[in-house]
């Protein structure tokens, strides 16, 4: 098994994973402020860890049912680094996202902000958890034997960013409107 | 007696001792960028390249600034001198944490102190070329240029500095060939983009009209870029918001 033994992260596991909560509370911060509704602080990590914690069994049982299980303890540790570089991203991009965002009277403009580096925490956190996955032996779109398992993984990512985008994007017209 | 006599082309004396420890660490920079990447990698002595980068920008972007407004006179050259370093500089510290933080999402070894400096750095060498364009935005400010062809002018030198310095942050970064580096600097340039327009744009204007009949440290605070551009892009296509724009002629 190739997992890697070394540090995932330049700082502890826990507190990347710590961060993975706290960033999206500041995220939903930057929103509050600009609409003076709490509800995105409480919100925007419940969607983060509500989507993982509904999609991410599914994502396992695919991989088995297509012949390309890793270890549930692989998947599991795959899915607590992912989630770790998603909050590490997002801990360096909240600063941009608030001076952009307060440095505007524009919604708009912060609705834009925040969304745009969720995203990017978002994608990253994915091929991050696309690279642990495949260091654990499951994934591997350009190899024949496990190309099932790399096309499950993209539609599964296809899946859980789109029901993430959804409800984020519901929370932030709410605020707004 | 033995006299020294040099056959060969010597390179550029990158490590030159001057007088003065800055002076020849700008000196590396202009000269010998191969050296100084390889020092901010090694992490050595990072906070004496901070501090330098960081007064060799304010100092620069001050210059440049002051020739900007230099094309309006008066006040304007100080107002431009103060703002253009706050500008590159404030975004620089905005932004640069956004290097580290990608490239360790993705599993690079990244160093926020030396991707720090690395930013300045490139920063730093982007700056003295601007300040290098300086004698051109004075020969046009001299041949009185027009307003527009001005601004056309500063923006590609402005484009050639900026391409100059991510080159090095590519290069800087491509030393360590770490996963992810390409989407960290990708990173870093959106974000930088994003945010250095935002600032520039919030603490606009820098060049100003010669017959401009006042002139202002800042404008009130507004909509933002991405509002400002959405905006003259509806306009473009004949929408206008009446409240917020001038209205077009009047047919008869």
């Amino acid at each position: 098994m190739s997992v890697a033994t070394q540090a995932p992260f330049p700082v502890p596991r826990g507190l990347a994973i710590a961060l993975a909560a706290a960033g999206p509370v500041a995220v939903g911060g930057i929103l509050a402020a600009r609409t003076h509704d709490a509800s995105p602080m409480l919100a925007a990590p419940a969607i983060v860890f509500g989507v993982v914690a509904a999609t991410g069994p599914a994502l396992y049982i695919a991989t088995a049912a297509a012949g390309n299980a890793p270890p549930l303890a692989a998947v599991i540790r795959a899915f607590g680094i992912a989630l770790g570089a998603f909050g590490l991203a997002l801990a360096g991009l909240i600063l941009p996202a608030a001076f952009v965002s307060l440095s505007s009277v524009s919604v708009g403009t912060t609705v834009a902000a925040t969304s745009g580096v969720v995203a990017i925490a978002g994608y990253l956190g994915l091929r991050r958890l696309a690279s642990e996955l495949k260091a654990a032996g499951s994934l591997d779109i350009t190899a024949g034997a496990s190309l099932a398992g790399g096309v499950v993984f993209v539609i599964w990512a296809i899946a859980t960013a789109s029901i993430a985008g959804r409800l984020w994007w519901d929370l932030a017209v709410e605020v707004v409107s | 007696m033995i006299v020294a006599v040099e056959t060969a082309p010597t390179p550029a004396p990158t490590a030159t001792p001057l007088a003065r420890p800055a002076l020849g660490m700008i000196d590396l920079l202009l000269r010998d960028r191969e050296r100084m990447l390889a020092r901010i990698h090694q992490g050595t002595d990072l906070a004496a390249i901070m501090r330098t980068m960081i007064a060799t920008i304010a100092v620069t972007m001050a210059i440049v600034g002051a020739a900007l407004g230099s094309y309006r006179g008066g006040v304007q050259i100080a107002y431009a001198a103060i703002k253009l370093p706050i500008v590159l500089l404030g975004t620089a510290a905005l932004s640069a944490p956004a290097l580290s933080a990608i490239g360790a999402a993705l599993g690079r070894r990244s160093r926020l102190s030396a991707d720090l400096a690395l930013v300045m750095a490139a920063l730093a060498f982007g700056s003295l070329l601007l300040a290098a364009c300086t004698p051109l935005i004075m020969l046009g400010r001299s041949v009185d240029l027009d307003y527009h062809r001005m601004i056309l002018a500063v923006v590609g030198m402005f484009a050639i500095a900026g391409a100059a310095a991510l080159r090095m942050i590519c290069r800087g970064v491509a030393l360590e060939a770490a996963p992810g580096w390409r989407t960290a600097v990708v990173g870093l340039c959106v974000v930088f983009s994003l945010v250095g327009g935002q600032l520039a744009w919030a603490l606009r204007p820098y060049l100003v009209r010669p017959r401009a009949p006042e002139v202002m440290f800042l404008r009130e605070v507004e909509g933002s870029l991405f509002d400002s551009v959405t905006g003259a892009m509806r306009s473009a296509r004949g929408i206008y918001e009446r409240d917020a724009a001038p209205l077009g002629r009047a047919t008869p």
